[in-house]
Parts: C-alpha cells; structure tokens; sequence
C-alpha cells in the first residue's frame, strides 16, 4: 500500500472510530441509569444514539469499501 | 474534586463524558477547538486536561508549551484513536502526561482523573474467575463450568463429590451464582451438629420447643427460600435424622421442632461428601432413597493432582490475595511455579492455599521474592497419598511403599501378618521400613 492509500485509509479508521467511541459512552451512560444514578429516561435517549452510531460507522466502512475498490479497479 | 477541561470537537462524547465526569464528583468545562481551549485556560485554573489529539484548528499537541508556562500547569490526557501514536506522545510527553485510546469506557476516565497509573490492574484481570469464583482452564475444569452453565438453568438437586480441599463449597456458590435465583445463598454443615440440634438447623423450631429454645427459629431450608440451599458433609448427617429430611424434600414442606404448622418450602439443594460414590453405596451412610433426591445430578470435582496445569494460575491467585490484604509485594519465580507444578497435592486446592500463605508469612515482607518452605508436605499430606490411585508417572518404589503402609495399617501394624498378605519374608518387610526411615532401632 503506499503513502497516499494508507492516509485514506487513516482518515476512514479515524471516522469509524468516532462513533465507536460514542456508543461506548452512550453504553456507559445506560449502566449509569439502570444503576439509578442518572434519570432512566436518559437511557432510553442513549439507545437511539447508539443505533444512530452503528449506521454512521457503517455507512463509513460502505465508503472504505467503495473507494478502495474504485482505487484496486484504477 | 478536581476542576477538569474536556477539549473534544464531537459534541455527542463531551456530552456523555460530561454527565460521567460529573457524576464521579469533578466539575467539568469543555472546549471544541483550540482556540476555545486558550480561552478557557486564561479565565480559569484547572487540575486536569483532557485533551483529543486531533482538533479542527490543529493537534492538541500545540497546547503543550502554553500549558507547561501556566504558574500551575495540570494533568494532561491525551485521548487519541491510534494506538500507534502512543509511542510518539510517549516521547512527546513529560511525566505530566498520558493517554487514553478510543473507544473511552467510564473506568478509563475514572482511572486517569484519580491520578493513578494505568496497566496494573488490567495485568492482574488476566487471571479469569469462572462464575466469579472459580479458577482453572484445564480440561476438566472446563468440562465442570459446562456441567455448572447446565445444571444452573434447571431447578435440579446437585451433590458434588470430590475429595477434601477440591472446593465444593465454592462450585456451590458458583451454581447459585450462575443460576441467578432471587433468593440467597445458605449453607450449613450437616457434620457440625449433635443429633439434638441438626433437626431445628434444618427445620427451625417453635419457642419453647426444647430446653433453651426461647424464641422461635428459622431452619435453612425457610432462610434459603427461591435460592440455593447447600448442605456440606451430608453423609454425615444422623442416619436417624435422614428420614426428616427425605420428607422435606418429597414434600417441599417443613414442620419446625416442636410445631405443627407445615411451612412451604422452594430452594434449590447443593449437597456435597467427600466419599466416593462406591463408598456411599457400601457404608450405607446414606439412606437410598435420599442419596436419589439429592443426586438428581451429581458433580465429581476433579482433584488438583489432576489439573496440574491450573496450579501456577491458583498461586499466582492467592498470593495476589495476599499482597492485597497485607500491602505486600510477593512475585513467584518460574522456577518456584515449577516446584509447586510436580507435587501432587492430596490437600488439594485448600492446601495450596494454605501453603502460599505459609510461603508468603515466612518471606521477608521488605522483599518481593517469595521463600518456598523446604518441604511442601503437610502432615495430612501422608495419610492422604495413601489412599488407591495408581496412576502412568509413578515409580515402582513409591507405589511399593503405599502398598506396605496400606497393608500394615489394614493388620494394625502387626509386621508378620502384613509380611503374609505381601508375599513377602518378614525380614524383607524390615529391611523395606528400615530404608524407609519408619523403624526404631529396637524394633529390628
């Protein structure tokens, strides 16, 4: 892989890891509220984030994919 | 309480973070460039940084030098999403300084803002307690968590057979755990109580019921109600007595000593021996019919001797244990692992246990290397390796003598008589006990 190819593929690990790390943190917020220590509704809040997350970082590995694909075909 | 500026451009996490941040006792600013960031740090003085790596406005890096000239420069963390840029902050960074890398968890916030330094706990998890308790990743202790995971979704009676030290009483907390029942954990020993007394253990008993009953009693039965009752040295228990017991758990009701109400009952009955199954048919110590509803499925829980693999895992264990409750700092050498790996342990894991304690008592306290005892035998170790095991390993020699100790000990050490049943001549018999060490010089 050279340079070029390798800070694209940088640049999308970087993208899906930002909604990796915000589902761990939505996540975190759940315990919280089945611990009572934040209001349950939060919860429910944090849930819909998280599925929200899941398809931001899917959507940026369908990118990856396509665009290197592109690239192998070039 | 520390006052901590969370420098992060995606707002979803520095919202989170901040509830989390928050609820762990700290008062929490938050910045979404660089830029804001030196604003902040003009307005106000913080104890801690949290600081993302790669920012709108450049690296978070930059902040460094501003941050080192402030009158009281604070802790800095950098979270990054690359663990390969570890390395590179690690030369970057002075003392002052670590990391976190993405994806963030709760306790990884909470480690970094208490000051403390990472890595050695996730070290000490690499020890892995099955159903929280237990240790081993041998075979058999893995064919045992399958039988724990199994018997745990069912509401069957379980009798656990091992020999003494294997931790029956732990499997029976692991079985509770795992079956996730609302009611608790009881346990009681049937080998501990007078004939007189087993009956109100068990089934409780009314006020005025016998001599010194002045208040009423719960039996374990009606404390263990929708959990898991276990009942160590069953075959123990009064043969008199186990006709009551039966009717309990045919009928799931008790009447208390003395009373006449019958009382439901609904627990689940962990019941353990350390008798082989043969034994228990043969000394007719259990009553049939009740070996029958407490057997529903048994467990034979292996002896050390034969998960030798686990014996590094449970010493390392136990002296992590130690050190905890004594502030201490013991480490096994490979080598002493190794000594600790070829013995056979007849104890089993209750002696380990008691001889890495041993081990760690006798060791210099101001040192972290662990003085082994010179020998690891126990004076129960003897009694018990004589009991019938041959097994592939041994030598000819070792099994000669158990079979000579076995052979005097059934003729009541009478040497003509044991001479006999060996085939051998009584003088031979002398001349085996005097390279044993075992015979006085005017018994020759």
């Amino acid at each position: 892989m050279n340079e070029d190819a390798l800070q694209k593929l940088s640049k999308y690990v970087h993208d899906a890891r930002k909604p990796l790390n915000r589902i761990s943190m939505q996540a975190e917020l759940i315990k919280m509220a089945l611990n009572g220590d934040v209001p349950a509704e939060k919860a429910l809040v944090a849930l819909d984030k998280i599925i929200a997350s899941t398809k931001d970082c899917s959507a940026t590995l369908s990118e990856l994919t396509s665009e290197f694909s592109n690239t192998h075909v070039e | 309480m520390l006052t901590v500026l969370l420098v992060d451009d995606d707002a979803e996490f520095t919202e989170v973070a901040c509830t989390i941040i928050e609820f762990l006792g700290h008062e929490v600013l938050t910045a979404s460039s660089l830029e804001e960031a030196r604003d902040w740090l003009k307005k106000e003085t913080f104890d801690h940084i949290l600081l993302d790596f790669m920012l709108p406005d450049g690296s978070g890096a930059h902040l460094f030098d501003e941050l080192n000239a402030l009158p009281k420069s604070p802790r800095v963390t950098l979270i990054t999403g690359h663990p390969s840029v570890k390395s590179v902050i690690k030369g970057l960074c002075g003392p002052n300084i670590d990391y976190l890398v993405k994806p963030i968890q709760r306790e990884d916030l909470e480690l970094v803002l208490s000051g403390k330094p990472q890595g050695k706990s996730k070290k000490e998890e690499s020890i892995k307690q099955h159903f929280g308790l237990l240790i081993g990743e041998s075979a058999p202790m893995k064919e045992l968590y399958k039988l724990i995971e199994r018997v745990s979704r069912t509401s069957a009676n379980v009798m656990l057979l091992g020999e003494s030290g294997v931790g029956k009483e732990v499997v029976a907390a692991a079985i509770h755990k795992a079956s996730e029942s609302e009611g608790p954990y009881v346990a009681t020993n049937c080998g501990a109580f007078s004939k007189e007394l087993i009956g109100s253990e068990l089934f409780g008993h009314e006020k005025g019921a016998f001599t010194g009953a002045v208040g009423r009693k719960e039996g374990v039965f009606e404390q263990a109600e929708g959990g898991t009752l276990f009942l160590d040295e069953i075959t123990e228990m009064p043969i008199d007595m186990q006709p009551n017991l039966l009717r309990v758990l045919e009928n799931k009701v008790v009447i208390r000593v003395g009373g006449t109400k019958t009382t439901p009952v609904n627990c689940r009955v962990v019941s353990a021996t350390n008798r082989t199954m043969e034994e228990i048919a043969q000394s007719k110590v259990l009553r049939e019919d009740i070996y029958f509803r407490l057997a529903v499925f048994p467990i034979t829980i292996p002896p050390l001797r034969d998960r030798k693999e686990d014996i590094p895992l449970l010493a390392r264990r136990f002296m992590e244990e130690f050190n905890a409750e004594n502030g201490a700092n013991f480490t096994w050498k490979d080598s002493q692992l190794d000594t600790l790996q070829a013995y056979d342990w007849p104890g089993n894991v209750r002696e380990l246990r008691h001889f890495v304690h041993r081990a760690a008592i006798m060791s210099d306290p101001e040192k972290s290397a662990i003085e082994l005892p010179k020998t690891i035998e126990s004076p129960f170790a003897q009694k018990q390796s004589t009991s019938p095991s041959l097994q592939a390993g041994r030598t000819i020699e070792d099994v000669e003598k158990e079979l000579i100790y076995a052979t005097l000990d059934k003729v009541s050490g009478n040497k003509t008589t044991a001479a006999e049943m060996l085939g051998i001549s009584t003088k031979t018999l002398y001349n085996r006990l005097h390279a044993y060490g075992d015979l006085s010089k005017d018994e020759q």
